[in-house]
């Protein structure tokens, strides 16, 4: 296990879980059930997100052999059958509005075990979820060719019209009933939406009018394959025709394996509704060049360009020497879509390295740094605050809409509060415009502690700013709040002194701070002032309102302050 | 390393993800688990000339790369969210160094929050502080990441580290960094890095 373990790690996979069907249950459901399950051992495979090739355990031990240079990589080869014998899909024009792109592939003479097949099935389900964008860019079909004949038919049509009897149903529906019956079904039901409101549903028929599937919802239960299947007809229909190449292309090069003439894959003909052509699979091979000191120069190492070619070839990017030695051609399989720039090619490279082998240095980049001026004051102020006898908090910056209005007696629509759309829990609803509410449902956090309870923090607040190029800024704020049997306004507004002692800000209207009484809807009536600073109002001092401290869960008197620290940068 | 600013919690879907070159309909982007806004929903001000380059880069391709051939779309990366990622404020601060009349080289650094729509656990909180750091100069290697990420974890007290080739959408070649931790006995991973792609 720990072998396998490091070679995970060296190739790039995460090896999450070593475990057994029977663990997982006995974890799940409890050691009674998982009673005679199986032992076998599972290794449970983290995959990097751009690699479609390793989806599969086909892929996966294909590309760890090349890796450890046990097997070469096989050749996948296109076979066009003779004129009139390959098989063909005809899409006609009604599809463009709804579903427009598709591509075919037959794999010929192909040995299914139980393994095999669910394998097959398994990398049609993780490719809908990965590239296919849950069905909605690519849905994959696949069909038992002997129960079928060509050429086969992509159009689209009203659903009243289309009538078939779905993948395991036992009789026949039409099209709108279908979208009825997988309403409940947990797995189909987050489909159906991307067909239910159109005009027409698309659908695909074999020369005899038997439905294959109705794209991206359900195949038909006439053509579905078995263990027995030994001709299989490939079709991805979608609306990216990019990702539907692509995802034929790993289908039929993982699983062209099983077939009588090892990857081999026999070619369909797509006909498209203006007369032309195309023959997929594409099953493209690309072949680049890059220079080995590019290469070297970017990885710090000095490897021979023969050497490098080795390295990549090992990462199924088959390579050699060309030139006087001074180049490097590669050739890219229909596997790797994921190599799309020189930078992917010295990734590889890199890894088939070993990335613990390369040297570690120093760049010798000479800079002179700077602490930014609003976390610099931010630091000194916090310092001194806590010196002053407050305890510094930290709280979350996303909070529920009535912590910062109704609970401080306003209005939501008077915060201009930015507002989240898509909150798991209601304490995500909105991001905080004032620290008040954090701190006081901390003091309600801990009612536990001695009095009196001195909290404080500078952090952001977010307010809706139609002048920021997003919409939307951050305020650098300090809050802080005083607890005890008696409100204690004298003490925080000791600590507000203090605080424009320390930022050098004279008690003067002039050129420094003054405090004008107002009224707050969170505070006392008569306990409150506004504080002016630098030409403005830079924020509000006072009692807090009985209801604002009952709203907060808290039985004490309370006194805050909250400015804007960003005018004193 | 120079402080940056990252004093915006709300970012736009520029900024997070487009012009780091994360594919709009690719589960990569809900990887995230983003935060979306209700209001402010869309960005007013996206840099014009920058956005149609960010355009080409994905649709067709350009520097050197094939791109990824899909179909862009503005109204996407108008998008508001909270930001995943301190990466959002790097990528305004390169754009920036970009337009400077000339190139001089750079060491930035950052500590500040950011936003994932994960339910809470033991292990898990919707908003998280992430340290991120950033050279810019010519002739830099794998290599010196390497020895910069082991200068940077020594001065935590931890030394034993081990490399590991990851997948970024925004950097190629992509380590992750695991080190050993004594009281849990295994491997573990202390951060993510790479080198950004051209």
């Amino acid at each position: 296990d720990e072998e396998f373990d490091e070679l995970c790690f060296e190739f790039g996979l995460e090896l999450d879980e070593v475990t057994s069907e029977k663990d997982i249950i006995s974890k799940e459901k409890g050691e009674e059930k998982a009673k005679g399950a199986s032992d076998t051992v599972l290794y449970k495979i983290d995959v990097p997100a751009n690699r479609y090739d390793l989806l599969c355990l086909e892929g996966l031990v294909r590309g760890l052999q090349v890796f450890k240079e046990r097997i070469n990589l096989p050749r996948y080869e296109k076979i066009i059958p003779a004129q009139g014998e390959g098989q063909r899909l005809i899409i006609t024009e009604e599809t463009v509005q709804v579903r427009p792109h598709a591509v075919a592939a037959v794999l010929r003479n192909i040995t299914f075990t139980k393994d095999r097949y669910d394998s097959f099935i398994d990398l049609q389900e993780k490719l809908h979820q990965n590239i296919c964008r849950r069905r909605a860019l690519v849905a994959i079909g696949t069909h038992d060719l002997d129960t079928i004949s060509g050429p086969f038919t992509f159009t689209a049509k009203p659903p009243s019209e289309i009538k078939f009897k779905p993948l395991n149903q036992s009789q026949e529906y039409t099209a709108s009933q279908i979208m009825d019956l997988y309403r409940t079904d947990s797995h189909l039901r987050h489909y159906l939406h991307l067909i239910e409101n159109k005009p027409l549903y698309p659908v695909i028929y074999d020369s005899n009018g038997v439905v294959l599937s109705m794209p991206p919802i359900i195949n038909g239960d006439h053509t579905k394959i078995s263990v027995n299947t030994r001709n299989v007809f490939i079709e991805c229909t979608g609306t990216d025709i990019t990702k539907a190449k692509i995802v034929l292309d790993v289908i039929v090069t993982m699983f062209s394996e099983y077939c009588e003439k090892p990857f081999s894959v026999e070619a369909a003909e797509v006909v498209y509704p203006n007369g032309k052509t195309h023959i997929y699979p594409e099953l493209a091979y690309r072949k680049e060049k890059v220079k080995p000191e590019l290469i070297n120069k970017k990885i710090g190492i000095s490897e021979t360009p023969s050497g490098l070619a080795k390295l990549l070839t090992r990462m199924c990017l088959k390579s050699h020497v060309i030139g006087n030695g001074n180049n490097i051609e590669i050739e890219i399989p229909p596997t790797r879509a994921d190599i799309i720039h020189a930078c992917d090619i010295v990734e590889d490279a890199a890894i088939a390295y070993g990335y613990n082998n390369i040297q570690m240095t120093i760049p010798k980049t000479y800079t002179i740094a700077n602490q930014l001026p609003l976390n610099k004051l931010t630091e000194l102020l916090r310092l001194d605050l806590a010196a002053a006898g407050f305890t510094e908090a930290l709280t979350f910056a996303l909070c529920s809409q009535e912590d910062i209005a109704d609970k401080l007696g306003m209005d939501i629509s008077a915060t201009k509060a930015v507002r989240i759309a898509n909150p798991k829990t209601a304490e995500f609803q909105v991001a905080r415009t004032t620290l008040l509410p954090g701190l006081l449902k901390t003091i309600a956090a801990n009612r536990k502690m001695p009095l009196p309870l001195k909290l404080f923090e500078i952090s952001d607040i977010v307010v809706k700013d139609p002048s920021a190029d997003v919409g939307a800024r951050n305020y650098r704020h300090f809050c802080a709040v005083y607890y005890n049997k008696s409100p204690g306004f004298e003490i925080i507004h000791g600590l507000l002194d203090r605080v424009m002692q320390l930022l050098e800000v004279p008690p003067n209207e002039e050129n420094g701070y003054t405090i004008k009484a107002t009224e707050g809807s969170a505070f006392f009536p008569g306990r409150c002032a506004e504080i002016f600073a630098k030409g403005q109002s830079i924020g509000k001092l006072g009692v807090l309102h009985p209801d604002v401290i009952t709203k907060f869960e808290l039985t004490m008197p309370c006194s805050a302050l909250e400015i804007n620290i960003e005018p004193f940068i | 390393f120079t402080e940056m600013p990252t004093d915006n919690f709300v970012e736009s879907s520029f900024w997070n993800f487009d012009a780091l070159f994360q594919p709009q309909q690719h589960p990569a982007r809900d990887q995230h688990d983003t935060f979306f806004l209700q209001d402010p929903a869309e960005a007013p001000e996206l840099p014009a000339g920058y956005t149609a380059k960010v355009k080409k880069v994905h649709s067709q391709g350009g520097y050197g790369s094939q791109g990824y051939k899909y179909e862009w779309r503005l109204e996407e990366a108008r998008r508001n969210l909270l930001r995943t990622h301190t990466t959002s404020a790097s990528a305004r601060v390169l754009y920036r160094l970009a337009r400077q009349e000339k190139f001089s080289p750079v060491k930035y650094f950052s500590i500040d929050r950011v936003f994932r729509n994960e339910s809470l656990d033991a292990t898990h909180l919707a908003e998280f502080h992430q340290v991120e750091g950033v050279v810019a100069d010519r002739g830099l290697t794998l290599g010196h990441l390497m020895g910069t990420l082991q200068q940077f974890f020594t001065k935590l007290g931890i030394t034993q580290l081990r490399f590991k080739p990851a997948y970024n959408p925004y950097t190629e070649p992509s380590m992750e960094v695991f080190s050993y931790h004594e009281g849990l006995k295994k491997w573990v991973e202390v951060g993510n890095s790479g080198i950004f792609r051209p």
